[in-house]
């Protein structure tokens, strides 16, 4: 400890240069951090859902719906206790949220912005197969009775500042969802709780309202965006599945069966091999960091040479000048390390909270900074840090004073 | 820790040079820059080594301030033989037992004046407040107690190379050898370096061996001794 105020000194003395060094590398430890919460959040998504339900959707594709008629075919396969529609409706709110003003309201074209995942959904089978979202049963009588109600989840609540009985519009982009009369209006009739002991993957910033609303409002001409499917016995998960999708080989809208977690690893998918990409860009980054932090510390150690000579010449043992200088480079890792953490932990919270992105990134169940990612970015830091310091300070252990008297 | 190899040196003398020989190789050439020296200084002795340029001196020095190690021969500096000792041992030894004043003072320019001096104390286990009041001392010894917060560069070249001297006798070490300390400085202040080292010698009886090129300076030490071609002349 005492030699911390001779290394912190050397550091200030360029410190232009020493400043520098720490910001990229606390870019570096921030952009590893970041990219590495995204993919977490992804692999989150994908290996958590619920084993007691299967997703049946068009085998095409998500954006073609399924018959309705198949809701009952599915229901007598062995193995299902309950099926209920589920369809993504891809509304937004209009540019201007109305609330008192409907026909204002409609006049606006949809603010992406504020973007937030909406279903339709069938409301008696689909809570009863998720029983991590807890509604008050006056409010889930409330919603039941009224056709415009939706239910909506506490943090989408405390984003908006709704509570029950407020009123909204959503308009989707999807032309099927979309009616002449303009945007849907809804009324606020409850809000859940996701409770994520029971099921991690819960989201609290999703919208539910009545498929029938949809349906009637739309001239009763949309199928169903997709099934879920809640299982008696979860083992049979593979069989039912194979079983359901067995019903419609051959039809004119095929199905493909799966279970959450898989389904919510296709849905991923579909935005490519966004792993790769982003461990690349990571790999690339930390690698660039590490010859910066290296000719830094190399520059300074070479300009430093007689003060290495009088170090070693005032009985400094060449162990001891080496470890000045790896605390130094050290030093430089913990410090860009901190800031870059620090950074991470800002731009995490303001994206979740930030118009446009944080309908995509709120869609990811335990988005944030964990303490694992936190923990590789600091030893990233640090190793960064001893890494860079290592030749320069190896070259200071082999120096020979009158070697480097001379060269002054 | 290792005391090192202690050897009885010639009578009285605190530093003991024997035979020593000391070869550079330069690609295939060998190159003789010491040739059988033999030079004991007494304690309390204040020698000025002098010589026209490439005849040794500052090896010699190097050799009596143990950053060097000589081909053959021994050097017994307070009854340590430093060519026996392993480099660490050797550096521990430095930290003890000689104070370097260098030509050009080598202080580090993001230290203040005190936290230079302070510095070889730093390997010692003597806690921060006695540190300070040993560097303030030895300041105080060199004239620039009001100096401690100044940094090298808010200093003249007198009054760094009495930091530098500040910093050689802070773990009072029996020897202090200086290279040149005049080498880079104006009249006057050569004048107060060479007053101070006197000083240090009559005062507090440090024995001190000077390399220097200026007729002058020599003049100031007991005795000259004279170096040409690698060779002790008489």
């Amino acid at each position: 400890m005492k030699f911390l105020p001779y290394i912190l000194k050397h550091l200030r003395r360029n410190w232009i240069r020493t400043g520098s060094t720490i910001l990229g590398m606390a870019v570096c430890i921030f952009l590893f951090c970041t990219l590495r919460t995204f993919l977490r959040a992804m692999d989150d998504a994908r290996t958590l859902g619920n084993v007691t339900r299967l997703v049946t959707r068009h085998a095409v594709s998500l954006v073609y719906n399924v018959p309705l008629s198949y809701e009952g075919q599915i229901a007598q396969v062995p193995g299902v206790k309950r099926v209920a529609i589920s369809s993504w409706f891809g509304g937004s709110l209009p540019a201007k949220k109305e609330s008192q003003d409907a026909q204002k309201g409609a006049g606006h074209g949809p603010d992406f912005s504020n973007f937030f995942t909406n279903l339709a959904v069938e409301d008696e089978p689909y809570f009863a197969m998720h029983p991590e979202f807890k509604v008050p049963d006056e409010e889930m009588k409330a919603f039941r009775e009224d056709l415009r109600g939706c239910i909506i989840g506490r943090g989408l609540a405390r984003q908006f500042g709704w509570k029950a009985g407020d009123t909204f519009f959503l308009e989707s982009f999807i032309p099927p969802y979309r009616r002449r009369q303009g945007p849907f209006e809804f009324v606020v009739r409850g809000i859940y709780d996701a409770d994520k002991v029971r099921e991690p993957a819960a989201d609290d910033r999703v919208m539910y309202f009545h498929y029938k609303y949809l349906y009637e409002s739309t001239g009763q001409r949309v199928g169903a965006g997709l099934y879920v499917v809640e299982l008696q016995e979860p083992r049979q998960a593979a069989t039912v599945a194979a079983a359901i999708d067995r019903t419609f080989q051959n039809s004119e809208a095929e199905t493909k069966s799966e279970t959450e977690a898989a389904f919510r690893a296709d849905f991923i998918a579909m935005i490519g091999n966004l792993a790769l990409l982003l461990n690349s860009i990571g790999l690339a980054v930390i690698f660039t960091i590490l010859l910066v932090t290296a000719n830094t510390m190399s520059m300074a150690v070479r300009e430093r040479r007689t003060e290495i000579a009088v170090l070693k010449t005032l009985g400094f043992t060449s162990r001891q000048v080496l470890g000045l200088v790896l605390a130094e480079a050290f030093t430089i890792g913990a410090l860009g390390g901190a800031i870059g953490l620090g950074l991470s932990v800002l731009i995490i919270r303001a994206m979740t909270k930030a118009p446009g992105v944080s309908g995509f990134i709120n869609g990811f169940p335990n988005f944030g900074l964990h303490w694992s990612v936190t923990s590789q970015g600091l030893a990233i830091a640090l190793l960064l840090g001893l890494l860079a310091g290592l030749m320069p300070a190896v070259s200071a252990y082999r120096a020979r004073i009158t070697e480097m008297l001379r060269q002054v | 820790m290792s005391a090192g190899p202690v050897r009885q040196p010639a009578a009285d003398a605190i530093v003991d040079v024997r035979s020593v020989r000391k070869v550079y190789h330069r690609d295939a050439a060998e190159i003789t820059v010491l040739d059988g020296i033999n030079l004991q200084v007494p304690t309390g002795e204040f020698v000025a080594l002098m010589g026209p340029s490439g005849s040794g001196k500052t090896t010699l020095l190097n050799l009596i301030a143990g950053i060097d190690r000589p081909t053959s021969g021994e050097v017994i500096v307070a009854g340590t033989d430093v060519g026996r000792l392993s480099e660490s041992e050797l550096a521990r030894w430095r930290s003890r037992s000689v104070g370097f004043i260098f030509q050009f003072y080598n202080l580090i320019p993001v230290l203040t004046a005190e936290e230079n001096v302070e510095l070889p104390l730093l390997l010692t286990s003597l806690p921060k407040k006695q540190r300070r009041e040993r560097a303030l001392t030895a300041l105080k010894v060199v004239g620039l107690a009001d100096r401690a917060r100044h940094y090298p560069r808010q200093l003249s070249g007198g009054q760094e190379q009495r930091v530098a001297i500040a910093r050689a006798i802070v773990a009072d070490p029996a020897v202090l050898v200086a290279d040149e300390p005049t080498g880079d400085l104006d009249a006057k202040s050569a004048e107060e370096i060479l007053g101070l080292m006197e000083s240090l010698n009559r005062d507090f009886g440090k024995t001190i061996v000077m390399v220097t090129h200026d007729p002058r300076a020599a003049e100031r030490a007991h005795t000259q001794r004279h170096l040409e071609k690698g060779v002790l002349k008489a």
